[in-house]
């Protein structure tokens, strides 16, 4: 079975440089980096945005190859080389794009349906790959309601079900990783 | 005592169950089933008892009482599971209680109040129990 590590941060905590690095040092000699960024580019800072990251995997040396996925990332899986290492980019955003597609969020077993949905779309990609490193960000740590309190439920089950299946879990704060699972690097 | 805190949809609950063995037969009083606290301890049985989402009950309080009478009744109340839990050497009552003190200031003075009741209230819960564990999806960091 491929690795899975996990790794989630607050919002330009670093969490995406690092997991960037840690994808580079698993890679075979001869495999591919895959990066699944899930990101939509919505308006002009969420442009600026994907910009910079896809200026930070330019510089850095490493033979990345960029698949622009916002649903559906079970799909990539088939197309992957047998040795690729798979950076997931990110939960969160695949969540958001999953369940707000349509008018029926509110729809009980269909959020459950649309978490069970990510979870295999995960499992694909996990048997395919060498490694996959997925990268979420951390939760509200607030009173929660409405749309946000269905949103925060069914990201939070999906860490705790990916945490669960992970051989290395990390949050990154101010660029420094805290491992919470696993050996580590 | 143990308090047992974290974000919301964390793994708390699950943690609890797998960490105290806890099959069906055990006494668990949720703030998401009944909205009045667990005043009444003759009720209590078995070794663990649970109470969980200890933050709705402190939502209740503030309802009805200043953020200081609210400070003082959950500190009387703390004092009363414990009394229970220290009749029996074998007793542990477990609380477990959502974080909801980190993210943006609410707009609502009563969302205001609740958020900082709650940190209190962790405050001096912390400061009586045995242990606390912070769960983070699934995983506990035992702070005490």
């Amino acid at each position: 079975m491929a690795q899975l590590i996990f790794i989630t941060g607050g919002v330009r905590s670093g969490k995406s440089r690092f997991a960037e690095k840690r994808a580079a040092s698993l890679r075979p000699t001869s495999g591919t980096l895959h990066y699944l960024a899930c990101g939509q580019p919505s308006d002009i800072e969420m442009q600026k945005r994907i910009a910079r990251h896809q200026h930070d995997r330019a510089s850095a040396n490493v033979p990345w190859e960029t698949v622009e996925c916002a649903t559906d990332i079970g799909s990539v899986a088939s197309s992957l080389n047998e040795n690729a290492v798979v950076l997931l980019d990110c939960v969160t955003t695949l969540l958001s794009n999953e369940l707000f597609q349509k008018e029926n969020w509110q729809d009980e077993l269909f959020q459950q349906q649309t978490k069970q949905k990510i979870q295999h779309d995960i499992e694909k990609l996990n048997e395919r790959s060498e490694a996959l490193i997925i990268v979420s960000n951390e939760l509200g740590y607030e009173p929660l309601s409405g749309l946000v309190d269905v949103y925060a439920r069914q990201l939070g089950e999906l860490h705790q079900w990916i945490v669960s299946k992970a051989d290395e879990a990390y949050v990154v704060e101010n660029g420094i990783p805290q491992r919470m699972k696993g050996e580590g690097v | 005592m143990h308090f047992v805190t974290g974000g919301a949809y964390n793994g708390k609950t699950k943690w609890v169950k797998n960490f105290y063995g806890l099959t069906e037969d055990h006494c668990w009083k949720s703030a998401y089933d009944q909205t009045k606290i667990p005043l009444n301890v003759s009720r209590f049985y078995g070794d663990v008892v649970v109470l969980e989402g200890v933050e709705q009950w402190l939502k209740g309080l503030t309802a009805e009482s200043g953020l200081e009478e609210c400070r003082a009744i959950w500190q009387s109340l703390l004092g009363i599971w414990r009394t229970w839990e220290s009749e029996r050497h074998e007793r542990t009552v477990v609380i477990i209680g959502t974080d909801i003190t980190k993210g943006i200031v609410p707009m609502e003075k009563e969302d205001r109040d609740w958020r900082d009741l709650t940190g209190w209230a962790y405050q001096d819960l912390a400061a009586v129990a045995d242990r606390v564990d912070v769960i983070w999806y699934g995983l506990n960091q035992q702070l005490k």
